[in-house]
């Protein structure tokens, strides 16, 4: 078993077993309607058992069309059967009933590779070109709050669905508590709200807001407010011991 | 307006623009007829051509657009290796041309070309804006359809879906049986 690791064959990967069957067919320098049937079936076969021998994956893709190769193969072995029940259409998404039409899907699927090698040709060309480009620009001509959302949105759109709160932001939210408790029992007396917001950023407004009233929640402090908008202050509740605390 | 002032101004509009400009706008900004507007921009890119400058006029996406001369990709690089947007796999590129000749076409079609599945694929090119959903196909659980997006021609390039060559088919028929 530990011998294993020792043996790094690298088998080159196909896009599929239709890409796998041209890389034969390229092989045997055959077209693809002049292609053996039996010929053709072998080395497929030879190639997954390789693949197998080597602990790959073998994608359930492959294996259909192992089936599929060994299908027509036999068919071609034997006399014809009348035809009437082979009309009914198989919606099945990989089924090839006839060598015909073998050959048909790989001459498509092979004008879709010259299409892709063109495609793959024109972006290493074009990509050799530099185009002025938007980065870093997204707030250029926002001029209204919804503009701003909008393109917010629209940047972070891949991570639409990631959770609300991460813990880099916990992390923000437990040092930002922990300051406000040092500033706290530095001056002894309570502080007015503003006093732990430093760079006075939105975020960390937020931030502040929610510290104090999660420690006020754990009862470590108590905001105090004298009448309606006015400041709040911040004061630090002294911890008593608990335990003296005796049940009635 | 004499033309070399004419030649001044479209250098300096497509200098300006993140965008392919359009014809249509290089005529409104120089109040000529649009073949005329054509002419200019022609005039403009052989003339940048001629001298090799740094920067050339490229015809993408149904527009005209400045770009880096290409020999100079491997300095700029340098400056700019992060703009660089990363290679389309293969896998992503049978797809892309799948869609690209054949389209709208729905997922079970770009699977039965490819046999293989490629629901992740497709994902990714629409992630990229190379794709879109262009509508449903009408029938049997009505599946979406994908076309081609506008930035597909920038990516590649291209100036109009028709640059893309024809596909040949090979003579068949004849020599069918095995």
């Amino acid at each position: 078993m530990m011998q294993q690791a020792e043996y790094q064959i690298k088998l080159p990967t196909f896009e599929g077993p239709f890409d796998l069957l041209f890389h034969l067919i390229k092989k045997a320098e055959v077209d693809i309607w002049s292609i053996s049937i039996a010929n053709i079936t072998a080395q497929y076969l030879a190639y997954l058992q390789s693949m197998k021998e080597l602990n790959l994956d073998i994608a359930s893709e492959f294996l259909v069309m192992a089936a599929t190769l060994l299908r027509l193969k036999s068919k071609l072995l034997l006399p014809r059967a009348p035809r009437a029940s082979d009309q009914e259409e198989d919606e099945e998404l990989f089924e090839i009933n006839t060598a015909e039409e073998l050959f048909q899907r790989l001459e498509e699927y092979r004008l879709i590779k010259e299409a892709a090698a063109f495609l793959r040709d024109r972006e290493e060309a074009h990509q050799k070109i530099f185009l002025r480009s938007t980065g870093g620009q997204i707030w250029e001509g926002a001029h209204h709050l919804s503009d701003i959302m909008h393109r917010f949105a629209e940047a972070t759109h891949a991570d639409a669905y990631a959770p609300a709160f991460s813990a880099v932001e916990d992390f923000v939210l437990a040092e930002k508590s922990a300051y406000i408790c040092s500033l706290l029992e530095l001056a002894g007396q309570p502080l007015p709200m503003k006093d732990f917001i430093n760079a006075g950023g939105t975020w960390e407004i937020i931030i502040t807001f929610i510290a104090l009233l999660e420690m006020a929640r754990q009862r470590k402090v108590i905001l105090l407010q004298d009448r309606l908008f006015g400041p709040i202050l911040v004061a630090l509740i002294e911890k008593e011991p608990q335990k003296e605390e005796t049940s009635g | 307006v004499d033309k070399e002032l004419q030649i001044k101004i479209i250098e300096a509009l497509l200098f300006l623009s993140e965008e392919p400009v359009s014809d249509d706008k290089i005529s409104l900004v120089l109040s000529v007829p649009s073949d005329e507007a054509v002419m200019l921009v022609r005039e403009l890119q052989n003339k940048l051509k001629a001298d090799e400058r740094g920067l050339q006029v490229y015809e993408i996406a149904g527009g005209y657009q400045m770009g880096t001369l290409p020999e100079l990709a491997t300095h700029l690089e340098k400056a700019f290796s992060e703009d660089v947007s990363s290679n389309l796999s293969a896998a992503a590129l049978e797809a892309l041309a799948i869609i690209a000749y054949k389209q709208a076409v729905t997922r079970i079609e770009i699977e039965s070309i490819r046999g293989v599945r490629s629901e992740h694929v497709i994902e990714n090119l629409i992630k990229r804006k190379l794709i879109r959903v262009s509508g449903r196909k009408e029938g049997p659980g009505r599946p979406l359809l994908y076309c081609t997006a506008p930035d597909f021609l920038k990516y590649f390039g291209l100036k109009e879906l028709g640059d893309l060559p024809p596909l040949e088919m090979e003579i068949q028929e004849e020599n069918l049986l095995p």
